[in-house]
């Protein structure tokens, strides 16, 4: 069952192109990750898909209806939006977090009730009568997740939840949007720059580049032209499948890079020797950055790391099949 | 200078002594300019918001000639409606010139493009996430109109205060469709024009300290709203 499905849409803003999507799906009930650079439309998308604001074409279907022409107001009311850097209100934390539930009509007691679990559900518990306009970033942002999510949405749609928080609120978002999706069964999708950690979160991976929908992971996205079934970056030639003829990006999955001690020698691989930059933990793996000309980010088991004895400034070689590089 | 002091003393012992004719005074001229900022502020406002939010042909225009208006020289609103009013004018069989109601109309219509102008710009000059907020939190169009003019209301209220300091400082409507008859018409801004020339040069002097005092009041609670706006 598909939440969203997406049919040739097109979206422009006075006259310059935002987005541009053939055909896209979002499973119901899964945690999805839109990833992309900064500029790419992913608020735009939100926009389209919290119908806040309508494609110039296409049509976007909800759990398989059209919607095209429906009841925006109704429509908007199935789906909860938090917005990147979102609005609140004058009032309280609670009187933001009810208002929802106000337009709804659902009785006072019964708002509050509701609002004070969303609120310990985000871990606001004690903010309920806090000045809304006294709230640092990060708990203004958890005010506005706590205010759609009391509304109970079919779809949560969440622009960039991660950029304001601590380290500890950002572990706090990521059960929170997991369990709304795998222990509620309710659709979430949201949108990050940081691709690594949206690959690492999340069940499904959407990737926006420049408005368009590409079939590749957007971590390791180089630049350059093709030549001869080579990809030249200006620094690294880079080997591709021998049908690629087009397209002046490339992308390396980061789980297809296996690192090694020696280079790894097969005609149909790439093998660069670099550095490693950086170490960091991303979920149950770790995240290996190797500068070699170009930075590669690799995810590996914490076992393949023992086993290579990877530190910071150790020479290592990246390498990877062709057929792992996506053009676009 | 003696004159002067002398008159000031009398005009302290006026104020402090609730000197009855003073006072009349005063709360007539409160009267009529709180009765026309109120009907004002119920049509301004409304109106002020509407066109803010709707898109129409003419809205630019609509906006100039609310900023050209709020220029009208008082005693022009007072002459055009003297012509309206009197016996011979068009409406001069309703006997409104030198009653009250002329007064408040002739107020009335001076600070309402004042106000409206105001209450537009508050509405544009609204954070464009707050419509956004409300869409997505799936708000009809009444819920929303209430919960923005609700959310300016500061704005909104600084709009309606500015339009009573005009109103109740003005001299040249209340003059030309008052006629300065006491008891009825007689505010503080007519009576300071026309007593002060019968010699009572300490009631003019009483009653412009307490209009001052009123304009001052009025701009500090401005000053005040404003700061408490601006967060």
């Amino acid at each position: 069952m598909s939440a969203y499905f997406l049919d040739r849409v097109a979206f422009a803003y006075a006259g310059s192109p935002a987005l541009r999507i053939d055909r896209m799906v979002v499973e119901a009930g899964r945690l999805t990750a839109l990833i992309g650079p900064n500029g790419s439309g992913k608020s735009t998308l939100l926009n389209l898909l919290a119908f806040l604001k309508q494609p110039d074409e296409g049509e976007i279907y909800l759990f398989g209806r059209r919607t095209d022409g429906g009841d925006l107001p109704s429509l908007r009311r199935r789906v909860g939006f938090v917005a990147q850097n979102p609005y609140l209100l004058r009032g309280t934390v609670l009187d933001n977090v009810s208002l929802g539930l106000k337009l709804r009509g659902i009785p006072r007691t019964e708002r509050r009730t509701k609002a004070l679990t969303a609120l310990e559900r985000v871990g606001l518990a004690g903010f309920a009568e806090r000045p809304a306009h006294e709230l640092s970033g990060g708990e203004g942002q958890k005010t506005a997740l706590a205010r759609t999510l009391v509304l109970e949405p079919e779809i949560l749609l969440f622009d960039e939840p991660f950029t304001y928080l601590d380290q500890a609120s950002v572990a706090l978002t990521e059960t929170i949007l997991a369990d709304y999706a795998r222990k509620e069964g309710r659709t979430v999708l949201f949108s990050t720059h940081d691709r690594l950690h949206g690959l690492a979160l999340a069940d499904d991976v959407l990737s926006l580049f420049d408005g368009r929908l590409v079939n590749a992971r957007l971590i390791n996205v180089l630049h350059g032209r093709l030549r001869d079934g080579w990809f030249d970056t200006g620094k690294l030639l880079v080997r591709v499948a021998e049908d690629i003829t087009r397209g002046a990006h490339l992308a390396v999955d980061p789980s297809e890079i296996v690192l090694s001690p020696a280079p790894l020698t097969s005609s149909i691989r790439n093998s660069f020797e670099g550095r490693v930059v950086i170490i960091a933990e991303e979920g149950a793996r770790a995240r290996v950055t190797v500068d070699a000309g170009e930075k590669f980010h690799a995810l590996i088991t914490p076992e393949s790391m023992q086993r290579l004895g990877l530190v910071l400034g150790k020479i290592v070689w990246v390498n990877f099949k062709a057929n792992a590089v996506k053009v676009f | 200078m003696n004159y002067f002091l002398d008159s000031f003393l009398a005009a302290l012992k006026l104020i402090f002594q609730f000197d009855l004719k003073t006072y009349r005074i005063v709360w007539t001229s409160l009267e009529l300019s709180l009765s026309a900022t109120a009907l004002a502020a119920a049509l301004a406002v409304p109106l002020g918001a509407y066109a803010a939010l709707r898109e129409f042909a003419g809205k630019r225009l609509l906006q100039q000639l609310l900023n050209t208006l709020m220029a009208m020289p008082t005693v022009m609103i007072g002459l055009i409606f003297y012509g309206f009013f009197s016996r011979q004018g068009p409406l001069g069989e309703l006997g409104l010139l030198y009653t009250p109601t002329a007064v408040i109309i002739g107020e009335t219509t001076l600070i309402f493009p004042l106000i409206m102008n105001l209450a537009m710009t508050a509405v544009q000059s609204a954070d464009a996430r707050l419509f956004a907020t409300l869409l997505a939190l799936g708000a009809t169009g009444w819920q929303q109109l209430r919960l923005v003019l609700s959310e300016i209301r500061l704005a909104l209220f600084v709009a309606v205060v500015t339009g009573f300091g005009r109103a109740i400082g003005e001299v040249g409507t209340a003059m030309m469709l008052g006629g300065n008859i006491q008891g009825l018409t007689r505010t503080m801004t007519t009576a300071i024009a026309l007593e002060t020339n019968k010699g009572e040069f300490e009631l003019g002097l009483a009653l412009g300290l307490l209009l001052l005092l009123i304009a001052f009041a009025v701009n500090f609670l401005l000053q005040n709203l404003q700061r408490r706006d601006v967060r």
